[in-house]
C-alpha cells in the first residue's frame, strides 16, 4: 500500500505529464512559431477521442467479443470482457497502445492541417479566432455523436496497463501497480517529448520559426515560406498535443466529451506556458509542474479551508490563477525562466562562443582549417563618398 | 416541412442580441486592435443584474437596461485601464493582449459563478440555467423582447451614426480609430477616445445580457458560450467596419437559429440530430468569410467584381 503523500505524488506527476506534453506543443506554436493557438482542444480532445473510438473496436473485432450487440451501448460489458482478457496478454496490450498512440498521432496531425489550411495565410487574429471556434466544435460534435465517445455519457477504454496489476513489487496493490505503470509510461513519453522539443527548436526549423515570429516580413524577405513553416510546426504541435490527450485518457480509462472543456485544455496550458516562460521548453516544464502542483494541492486541502467560504472552492482556483496570469502578464512579461538564444547544433571544431574569428587570410586555408563564413560569388564593390 | 413562426421569433431575438454584442467587440477591435475574449462575460453581468433586479428586489426587468449598460460599460473599462493599457503603452504583441483579455475572461467567470453560489445559498433563489420570461410584459400578444430587441438594435445604429457624424466627439473618435499618434497632433485625447469606445462596448454588452434571460437560459458561462458566434458575427460583417457588425450579427443570427432549424425539419439525412451541432455554423461562417472574403461583407469591392464581369 501507499503512504497518503506518496498517493499524491503519483497523482501529481500522473497530471503533470499530460500537460507537460500539451504545454510542451503549445510552446512550439506560440512560444517558437507565434502562433495563438486557443484551440488546443482540438488536439486534446482529437487524441482522447480517437482512443475511445479505435483500440476498443479493434480488440473487440480480434477477440470477437461482443458479437452482435451495440458497441457504445453495452460498452461497460464488452470492455470488461476485453480488460479481463488483455491483462494476461502483454504483448498484445503493449501492441494495441502502441497502434493506437500511432493514429492519435496522425488524426492530431489531420485536424491541425484541417483547420490551418484555410486560414495560415491570416493574421494572428483571425488564427486566434478560428482556432477557439474549432476547439468548440470537435467538442459539439463528441457530445452530439454517440458512436464516437458515447455522446454525454462517456465511454470506456480497454486497459492496456492492465498486465501491471498482476505483478506485484514492493508490496503495493494490483491497482496501485496498474496506475504505476500507466504514470511511468506517461512520464517517460512526457520526457521523450521534451528532448524531441529541445531537438526540434534547435534545428533550423526552431530558427525559422523564431525569425517568423519576431518579424514575418524579414523571414519573408530571406525566401522563407511563411505559410508553409507555420503549417509545419501546427501540424507537428496539434499531433504531439493528440499523444497528450490520449494517454490522459488511458489513464482515466474512459473518454467523456464533457471533460474537454476550453478551459481546462485551452486556457490553462496558456497560463502554464505564460507562467513558465514562452520559448524555453524547461521554463514551460516549469510553468507546468508549478501550476499542476498548486491546483492540486488547492484540490488537496479544499475540505480544509472549503467551510469557511461560502461558495464551491473551484472558483477561487480559477480567480487566483486568473489574477496571477494578469501579473504575469504586466510584471515579467517574459514568465519565469525568459526566452534564451538557441545553441546550434555542433557540426565540428569548437562551439561558437570559443571559434575564433574567421580570416581571409592564406595561412588559415594553408593550415587545413575547415573555413568558416563565406565567400560571395562576386566582387563587392564599396563606393567611398 | 413548414418552418415554424417560432423559429423567426428566436432568429429574431437571438440575432438582435448578438447584433448589440457585436458591435460592441467590433468597437474594441477597431480601437485597441485585439479581439476581446472577454466580451461575452461581460454581457453575463447583465444577464446577473436582471437576475437580481428580477427575483431579488422585485422590480420590472426593463428597469435593468440602464444599471446593466452601466456596469458593463464600469467593466469593459476596468478591463481597459488595468490589464489592456498597460500592455499596449509596453507595445505587447497582439497575442500577448489576447492572452490578457483571457486571463480578465477567467476573473469575470470566476467573479459570475462565486456570485451565482452566493445568491442560491444565501438567498435561495435558482441562479444557474434560469429564464426569467415570466417578468417580461406582453405586446400584442407577444413577449415584449420580440419588440424591444430589434428597436434597441435600431435605435443603437441610429445614435452610433449619429455620435460618428455629426459630434465632435464622434468625429475626434474615427479621426483615432484611423491614425492614434496624428489624431494625438491635433489635440484629441486618445485614451479618452479609448476609454468611452469600451464603456460604449461593455454597455452594449451589458444591455444584450440583461435582455438575453427573458428569452435564453442565464447561466455563469452563457456569455463564453455566445463568445464564438460573437466573433464569427464580426468576421463575417468585416472587423474593419461598426456597421460590418450589424450585418454580421443578423447573418450569423439567422443562420445558427434559422438554418440549423430548418435543415432539422428536413427528410433523411437531415433531421433533428442537426440541432445539436448548432455551433458548427459560426465556425463555417468564421471559415468560409476568410477564404472568400477575408475582410467580411463590408469587406466586398462590389466595383472590382463587376469590372471583372464586365470584362469575361
Amino acid at each position: 500500500m501507499l503512504s497518503g503523500e506518496s498517493l499524491f505524488m503519483l497523482d501529481l506527476i500522473a497530471t503533470f505529464a499530460p500537460y507537460m506534453i500539451i504545454t510542451l506543443s503549445l510552446n512550439l506554436e506560440y512560444g517558437f512559431g507565434g502562433v495563438p493557438n486557443f484551440g488546443k482542444t482540438l488536439a486534446v480532445a482529437g487524441g482522447a477521442f480517437m482512443v475511445g473510438y479505435l483500440p476498443g473496436r479493434i480488440l473487440a473485432g480480434m477477440m470477437g467479443v461482443g458479437q452482435g450487440m451495440d458497441y457504445v451501448a453495452q460498452n461497460a460489458q464488452i470492455i470488461t470482457e476485453i480488460n479481463n482478457r488483455l491483462v494476461f496478454n502483454v504483448p498484445l496490450s503493449l501492441g494495441i497502445l502502441l497502434i493506437t498512440l500511432a493514429a492519435v498521432i496522425l488524426f492530431g496531425a489531420f485536424l491541425g492541417l484541417l483547420v490551418t489550411v484555410p486560414v495560415a495565410r491570416l493574421r494572428t487574429d483571425y488564427l486566434a479566432m478560428t482556432f477557439l471556434a474549432a476547439g468548440e466544435v470537435i467538442l459539439v460534435i463528441g457530445n452530439n455523436y454517440p458512436p464516437l465517445v458515447g455522446g454525454t455519457l462517456g465511454i470506456g477504454v480497454p486497459d492496456p496497463f492492465g498486465w501491471a496489476s498482476t505483478f506485484s513489487v514492493l508490496g503495493l496493490s494490483p491497482g496501485e501497480m496498474r496506475n504505476v505503470a500507466v504514470t511511468l509510461f506517461m512520464a517517460i513519453t512526457a520526457i521523450i517529448v521534451f528532448l524531441y522539443a529541445q531537438k526540434l527548436t534547435h534545428s533550423p526549423l526552431g530558427r525559422v520559426l523564431r525569425a517568423i515570429r519576431d518579424d514575418e516580413n524579414s523571414a519573408l524577405a530571406l525566401g522563407k515560406d511563411v505559410t508553409r513553416n507555420r503549417l509545419e510546426v501546427i501540424i507537428f504541435a496539434s499531433a504531439i498535443a493528440a499523444i497528450g490527450g490520449a494517454l490522459y485518457a488511458f489513464y482515466t480509462a474512459n473518454v467523456i466529451s464533457t471533460a474537454y472543456s476550453r478551459v481546462s485544455w485551452t486556457f490553462w496550458p496558456w497560463v502554464m506556458v505564460m507562467l513558465g516562460g514562452a520559448a524555453n521548453n524547461l521554463g514551460v516544464v516549469c510553468g507546468t509542474f508549478i501550476f499542476v502542483a498548486v491546483r492540486k494541492l488547492i484540490i488537496f486541502y479544499k475540505d480544509i479551508f472549503g467551510p469557511f467560504i461560502p461558495f464551491d472552492v473551484v472558483w477561487l482556483d480559477m480567480l487566483l490563477l486568473g489574477a496571477a496570469l494578469v501579473f504575469i502578464l504586466l510584471y515579467k512579461p517574459e514568465g519565469l525562466l525568459p526566452e534564451k538564444p538557441i545553441k546550434t547544433i555542433k557540426v565540428g571544431g569548437p562551439p561558437p562562443s570559443k571559434r575564433e574569428t574567421p580570416e581571409e587570410t592564406p595561412s588559415s586555408q594553408a593550415s587545413g582549417k575547415k573555413k568558416v563564413g563565406f565567400k560571395l560569388p562576386f566582387k563587392l564593390k564599396v563606393r567611398k563618398k | 416541412m413548414v418552418l415554424d413562426i417560432s423559429v423567426f421569433k428566436d432568429a429574431i431575438v437571438f440575432s438582435s442580441l448578438l447584433t448589440l454584442l457585436t458591435i460592441g467587440l467590433t468597437l474594441t477591435y477597431l480601437t485597441t486592435k485585439v479581439p476581446n475574449f472577454a466580451h461575452g462575460s461581460i454581457a453575463t453581468v447583465g444577464i446577473y443584474v436582471a437576475l437580481i433586479l428580477t427575483k431579488l428586489l422585485g422590480l420590472n426587468i426593463y428597469l435593468g437596461l440602464l444599471p446593466s449598460f452601466m456596469l458593463g460599460g464600469l467593466v469593459a473599462i476596468l478591463q481597459y485601464i488595468v490589464v489592456l493599457r498597460p500592455l499596449s503603452k509596453r507595445n505587447a504583441s497582439i497575442t500577448t493582449m489576447m492572452v490578457a483579455t483571457i486571463s480578465f475572461e477567467f476573473l469575470l467567470l470566476s467573479g459570475l459563478n462565486i456570485l451565482a453560489d452566493y445568491l442560491s445559498r444565501s438567498f435561495l433563489i435558482l441562479s444557474r440555467y434560469f429564464l426569467l420570461k415570466n417578468f417580461d410584459f406582453f405586446f400584442m400578444g407577444e413577449r415584449g423582447v420580440l419588440f424591444i430587441s430589434p428597436i434597441l438594435v435600431i435605435a443603437i445604429t441610429l445614435g452610433l451614426f449619429l455620435l460618428l457624424t455629426k459630434t465632435k466627439f464622434g468625429v475626434a473618435m474615427r479621426a483615432t480609430i484611423e491614425n492614434p499618434p496624428l489624431a494625438g497632433t491635433v489635440g484629441i485625447n486618445a485614451d479618452l477616445v479609448y476609454i468611452v469606445s469600451w464603456f460604449i462596448a461593455g454597455g452594449l454588452a451589458g444591455l444584450a445580457g440583461c435582455l438575453l434571460p427573458l428569452w435564453f437560459i442565464g447561466n455563469p458561462d452563457t456569455g463564453s458560450f455566445i463568445l464564438i458566434s460573437i466573433f464569427a458575427a464580426a468576421v463575417t460583417g468585416g472587423l474593419y467596419n461598426i456597421y460590418g457588425a450589424i450585418i454580421g450579427g443578423y447573418v450569423v443570427g439567422f443562420a445558427e437559429i434559422g438554418l440549423i432549424r430548418f435543415m432539422a425539419t428536413l427528410p433523411d439525412p437531415f433531421g433533428a440530430w442537426i440541432i445539436g451541432y448548432r455551433p458548427v455554423i459560426p465556425l463555417l461562417a468564421m471559415v468560409i468569410t476568410l477564404m472568400l472574403a477575408p475582410s467580411g461583407i463590408t469587406g466586398i469591392d462590389l466595383k472590382r467584381i463587376m469590372r471583372r464581369f464586365g470584362r469575361k
